[in-house]
């Protein structure tokens, strides 16, 4: 066999005391695609990172060609010859898909860019590749698809003959996704060595000649694609044992609180059916592009179904206001704490009392003392670590914002909590805590829905978990029956292609 | 901005204060220079420490000051004004207009606020309901409430007005112009709101992160519009008592004023990323400008210099803040 385009051996990567990457070996032939799969947090993205310069690794080898390269800087993965389309994409919208191709390569004549030769060029690059998109349209015109190939082919333009994708389908439609793979065994016949991170199994398996397993940052196993199914990738990809979920008091859940029949957003989901009973937790676990997001934001009332009805302790709700929805006792605890859930430059005691402002004022006045009260007892109730309650949210530690996010949506006494991500970027014994407030709402009589990426979570808190997957709702599972593999194996679609069965 | 003082926690005290005091730090630092110009001035120049003096500064200062308020406010909210010049022009020019028409001092009075409130409310909806930048609303109105003012006058200020309308011009009360109790009386008042009251407070919320001000259940678009509402209906005050000092109508007054406003606003510790500000600085800001154009006037420094300065001491006041806070973070 020919040598490897790109070989890592033995590659480490430490984030403080989190071992990213642990000894990571993987290579990619000329002609070649090669999966990458794991878990959130199981090193794909680190290694990537690795791969374009961004993060330096500790120790292990990288060659290219056989020959040993250093890969320092984004720069200078470009020039060994390595594109990469990442999942967020960086593309500038106003302008025009060839400006796009060859932002910062713009061909010139004495200082004035050549149009027509910068159109011709690019014509070319998508031509070689067959994609038809027209060079003059903005970016911002085109559907996500055709964005997403513009992105290969700005990849491509740069004569690279490593390209690496990641997740490169979780915004498409599925024709799109069928032209992205044709675009890809396109590539694949020229000769070009293709990395492909994917969370979609089905995909993998139609795509990927072999595909490698990362957990906890280790290699699980690398394995040609025919000599293995979706159910052992699956089950490499969790591996660990089931944690116990801790003192969980068993629960009887009660009356509906929130019924959802039929709602659907354009371009986001259809036809989902859902009930939130009192003293309950429901789980919403989905992959990347699931749109679990866009459905627990519609059911929090940020955003207001195209068709179908929400009905909450039985009367019929027309949602789009949060406002509105709070008056209804629905609130919704967003992801992104910064950018929507805390008033960072605020004090812990303004982020405390703002959803609570009425109660807190009597003839437009609001009450110091009560204030005061209010946020101490909030930051006693949820153990928020902080040096004083005029001290500015941001000053606080992740774990810590977190608390006081919810402390901030609970101090309303909510019937209906529905909770994105609800532990993100906290630690262990916070997120602990979270659980268990949680746990304890739901008992106090709340119905709850969390959102989370993290399996372990789920299985942890909910009673029972609907799995999402591209805008449906495709299944639901008991929360304490349930195995990681089965959730998995449902969200990534690998029932619904008939692939594997239960292991 | 805190929420008074109590008995906290012990422990807890140090970091309290020190973060007290930050915030408070531009209400403080201005004090401190308006006394240090006073003293210097006093000791420079014979002229300045007089009744006469006084009183001039304190009513040039008049439509600055009430502009101010509504400017902090909105500045607070993460918006701001630029049409407060042109409002004032305009509310001057309709307010002698009615009252040659022959109308009732209230009714003129009254028809020139509610002018000042339209002028706030298109531009409140302008920017929430269709989602035009503030800088780009405010501006499209400045430029058409001054356009109008000029169309309706054909240039010229308007005077002959009936005595009576002078009277809150010219009237002293405790020996202290009427014109300055109100600035003070408005000043004390909406501080006071912006401290402790709830629908001010939102205020706030909303300039330091409107996303998680409108998930927590703000009423954010109403709030907006009621700030440039505020500001609209101020700045027409501001036009009506100019134009009773006047005596006439001027389509050519407050040329320019916004930019004043907003510039002692920002020195006063309002800060155009929103989320903070407070009316006392904003005023301490105003009087601190003023008194350091009238201590060059005195000091026969060119006006041209005046501007130099005005604006020396804009961008030192922010930089000050930023390298503040770079020390801090």
């Amino acid at each position: 066999m020919a040598a490897p385009l790109l070989a890592l051996s033995g590659v480490s990567k430490a984030f403080g005391t989190t071992q990213a990457l642990a000894g990571v070996s993987f290579d990619l032939y000329p002609g070649e695609v090669h999966a990458l799969v794991g878990e959130n947090g199981a090193g794909k993205s680190t290694l990537l990172a690795v791969l374009t310069g961004v993060v330096t690794p500790d120790s292990g080898t990288i060659a290219i060609d056989g020959k040993h390269v250093t890969i320092d800087g984004p720069a200078r993965a470009q020039a060994l010859g390595i594109g990469t389309v990442f999942q967020e994409l960086s593309l500038a919208g106003s302008l025009t898909v060839a400006e796009n191709i060859f932002a910062g390569r713009l061909p010139t004549m004495a200082g004035f860019v050549r149009w027509k030769e910068l159109r011709r060029r690019a014509r070319e690059v998508l031509g070689a590749f067959g994609m038809e998109i027209p060079v003059d349209r903005t970016v911002d015109s085109l559907p996500a698809g055709a964005r997403q190939l513009v992105e290969i082919a700005k990849a491509l333009s740069l004569d690279s003959r490593i390209l690496l994708l990641d997740e490169p389908t979780s915004a498409l439609t599925n024709d799109e996704v069928e032209a992205l793979l044709g675009i890809v065994a396109r590539l694949k016949a020229r000769g070009m060595g293709v990395v492909y991170v994917s969370h979609k199994l089905s995909e993998v398996f139609r795509i990927a000649d072999r595909i490698t397993v990362l957990r906890d940052g280790c290699l699980v196993g690398t394995r040609p694609a025919a000599a293995t199914s979706v159910s052992s990738v699956v089950r490499d990809m969790v591996g660990r044992d089931l944690a116990p979920s801790d003192e969980d008091a068993r629960r009887t859940p009660g009356a509906i609180a929130l019924k959802a029949r039929g709602l659907s957003r354009h371009g986001e989901f259809a036809d989902i059916d859902l009930e939130l009973r009192s003293r309950e937790i429901v789980g919403l676990a989905g992959l990347v592009g699931s749109r679990r997001t866009e459905l627990a934001r519609t059911l929090g009332g940020l955003a207001a179904p195209h068709s179908g009805a929400v009905e909450v302790r039985g009367s019929p709700i027309r949602f789009g206001s949060p406002r509105d929805a709070m008056a209804l006792g629905v609130v919704y605890v967003p992801d992104d704490r910064k950018s929507e859930g805390l008033f960072l430059s605020r004090s812990v005691m303004d982020n405390a009392v703002v959803t609570t402002l009425r109660r807190l004022s009597r003839f437009g006045v609001i009450n110091a003392a009560s204030s005061r009260m209010v946020a101490h007892h909030a930051v006693d109730r949820f153990r928020i670590k902080a040096r004083g309650i005029d001290l500015p949210a941001g000053s606080l530690s992740g774990g810590n914002q977190q608390k006081l996010m919810l402390a901030k949506w609970l101090a309303t006494n909510p019937g209906i909590v529905i909770v994105n991500e609800p532990t993100k970027g906290v630690d262990i014994e916070a997120k602990r805590e979270i659980h268990n407030h949680l746990r304890r709402l739901a008992e106090a009589g709340a119905a709850i829905l969390a959102v989370s990426s993290d399996l372990l979570e789920l299985l942890a808190i909910s009673d029972r978990i609907v799995i999402m997957r591209e805008g449906r709702v495709v299944g639901t599972v008991g929360g304490r029956a349930a195995t990681e593999e089965e959730i998995m194996r449902l969200a990534a679609g690998a029932g619904h292609h008939g692939v594997g069965e239960a292991a | 901005m805190t929420f008074g003082r109590s008995q906290s926690l012990a422990g807890l005290d140090h970091g309290r204060q020190a973060f007290g005091a930050a915030l408070r730090a531009r209400e403080l630092t201005l004090a401190v220079l308006i006394v240090a110009v006073v003293i210097g001035m006093a000791l420079a120049s014979p002229h300045f420490l007089s009744l006469a003096n006084f009183r001039a500064i304190s009513i040039g200062l008049v439509p600055i000051a009430i502009c101010a308020i509504g400017m902090t406010v909105l500045l607070a909210s993460g918006g701001f004004d630029l049409s407060v010049g042109s409002v004032l022009a305009l509310s001057s020019t309709i307010v002698a207009l009615l009252l040659i028409a022959g109308a009732p001092i209230p009714v003129a009075v009254a028809g020139a606020l509610l002018l000042g409130v339209a002028v706030g409310l298109v531009n409140g909806l302008v920017v929430t309901k269709i989602g035009v930048n503030p800088l780009v609303a405010t501006l499209g109105s400045m430029l058409i409430a001054r356009g109008i003012a000029l169309v309706i006058t054909e240039g010229f200020s308007l005077s002959s007005l009936p005595p009576a309308f002078g009277w809150a011009g010219r009237a002293e009360i405790a020996g202290v112009p009427f014109l300055l109790w109100v600035t003070l009386f408005l000043v004390v008042g909406f501080d006071l709101a912006m401290r402790h009251g709830s629908f001010f407070r939102k205020i706030y919320y909303i300039g330091a992160n409107e996303k998680a001000a409108r998930l927590s259940g703000l009423a954010v678009d109403r709030i907006k519009i009621v700030a440039y509402v505020l500001s609209g209906a101020l700045a027409a005050l501001a036009g009506v008592l100019l134009a009773s000092r006047l005596m006439s109508g001027t389509p050519t007054a407050g040329n320019a004023l916004e930019l004043q406003v907003l510039a002692a606003a920002v020195i006063g510790g309002a800060s155009l990323k929103g989320g903070e500000g407070t009316i006392l600085g904003a005023f301490l800001g105003v009087i601190f400008v003023a008194l350091l154009n009238n201590a060059m006037t005195m000091l026969a420094v060119s006006i041209y210099w005046q501007m130099i300065v005005t604006g020396a001491v804009l961008i030192a006041a922010v930089a000050f803040d930023m390298l503040v806070r770079r020390g801090e973070g």
